[in-house]
């Protein structure tokens, strides 16, 4: 696992209702990564640490040799083991410093949704910060109200690590988010509507490299 | 020997301190919906208890878990992170434990590099819905014969039946509700640890 530079994609997959992840989802991280290079994170609460560690492994075999990075969500275990680029930390995780000392090397995100917790991650070592809803989203309801842009801002601001943008992100709303001080974006969505993929990564990626 | 393992309906903290009081050689962290941080902390603190025990203590599945606190091991279910890929990371030194439902299960375990088995379910038990029918003491006798690695059933263990356990051959024992569901789960280790140790003595 080398540290490379982070791309300002992330794309984060999230598919319990998928029938078969296994097949689908190294397919469609090699999709993603075919159109420009990606973070691509596994996350899939429903899958024994078997089933994750041997689709983090086809997953890999997939996006080897590009510029994308494979992180691992939460399970840095399953990440050493897989020979992914990484592990993303929950909120409510192992704590990061503990992990990396377990497994220094590895590549190590945190999603944070306040400014405290952004502090205390990058104190804690992370190597980047995901930082949301930023936007009203379906599916991170959890959260609770949005952030909005103004505090998003003000994470990036008080952190020198790089601040990825998450919750109700879309290629037009890209811009407003590298405008506040994000570092890049990201989508839970891109795995879930394989329509029009290729325009959406389109899309992003035009709008990523714009700014950048 | 006793492994406890932690049920989830309460603390596992206080399930860990009432099992090693009672005398437990080892505890067994298992939580199948807790949060890292949780588990984290819970392991941090079991793992100390059990080193003032002079006990081992094992995170079920978590390596992650097991490696951040530097647990003494590891145990495996048939669906978590295969056993050669956990001793990479883990190392020589650390126990890794399977658990296994039969002879084939148990030899690819062996093959592996486990350090343990762990067979069930024995007799039919209340916490955990499994398929299939309840071993039997006789499988113990039949696996613990052909394998070079301790043998721990699990499953329906009581004060009533660990005698036929121990002399089927196993080495341990790991209960889960037998200790933790009961009113006083200290007491009770004791008594299973105790009618071990009778029944190893008549059928010396």
């Amino acid at each position: 696992m080398k540290k490379r530079t982070l791309p300002r994609l992330y794309v984060v997959s999230n598919s319990p209702q998928r029938p078969y992840p296994e097949n689908e989802l190294p397919e469609l991280a090699r999709e993603i990564t075919a159109h420009g290079a990606a973070i691509i994170q596994l996350r899939e609460k429903h899958l024994s640490a078997k089933a994750f560690y041997e689709l983090a492994l086809r997953v890999r075999s997939r996006i080897e040799y590009t510029s994308s990075l494979l992180i691992v969500n939460e399970r840095f275990d399953v990440a050493l083991a897989a020979g992914a680029d990484g592990t993303h930390f929950p909120e409510d995780s192992c704590p990061l410093d503990k992990a990396r000392a377990a497994a220094p090397g590895m590549l190590a995100g945190k999603s944070i949704h306040s400014q405290r917790s952004a502090l205390s991650a990058e104190t804690e070592g992370a190597d980047y910060l995901i930082a949301g809803p930023v936007f009203e989203t379906p599916l991170k309801t959890q959260y609770g109200a949005p952030l909005g842009l103004e505090k998003f801002s003000e994470i990036c601001r008080i952190v020198s690590i790089p601040v990825y943008a998450i919750g109700g992100i879309t290629p037009s709303n890209t811009r407003q988010c590298l405008d506040r001080g994000a570092y890049g974006v990201a989508a839970l969505s891109i795995f879930r509507t394989s329509e029009s993929l290729a325009n959406t990564l389109e899309s992003f990626n035009n709008m990523l490299n714009q700014c950048t | 020997m006793l492994c406890c393992i932690t049920a989830d309906a309460s603390c596992p903290v206080t399930q860990a301190e009432k099992a090693l009081e009672g005398g437990a050689a080892m505890i067994q962290l298992r939580h199948k919906s807790a949060s890292g941080s949780d588990l984290y902390c819970w392991a941090l603190e079991i793992q100390k208890l059990c080193r003032t025990h002079n006990a081992i203590f094992i995170v079920n599945d978590r390596l992650d878990i097991a490696l951040a606190v530097n647990a003494d091991g590891v145990h495996l279910g048939q669906q978590d992170l295969p056993a050669e890929a956990a001793r990479k990371l883990f190392g020589k030194s650390k126990i890794i434990g399977i658990s296994v439902s039969s002879v084939a299960e148990a030899e690819e375990a062996v093959r592996t590099g486990c350090d343990y088995v762990g067979l069930g379910h024995i007799f039919p038990t209340p916490s955990k819905k499994k398929l299939g029918q309840p071993l039997g003491p006789n499988a113990i006798t039949e696996i613990s014969q052909r394998l070079p690695v301790p043998v721990i059933a699990i499953g329906g263990i009581t004060g009533a039946n660990v005698c036929e356990v121990i002399r089927a051959g196993a080495t341990g024992i790991a209960v889960i509700s037998a200790v933790a569901a009961s009113a006083d789960p200290a007491q009770a280790a004791s008594e299973l640890i105790q009618n071990m140790q009778s029944c190893l003595q008549k059928h010396r």
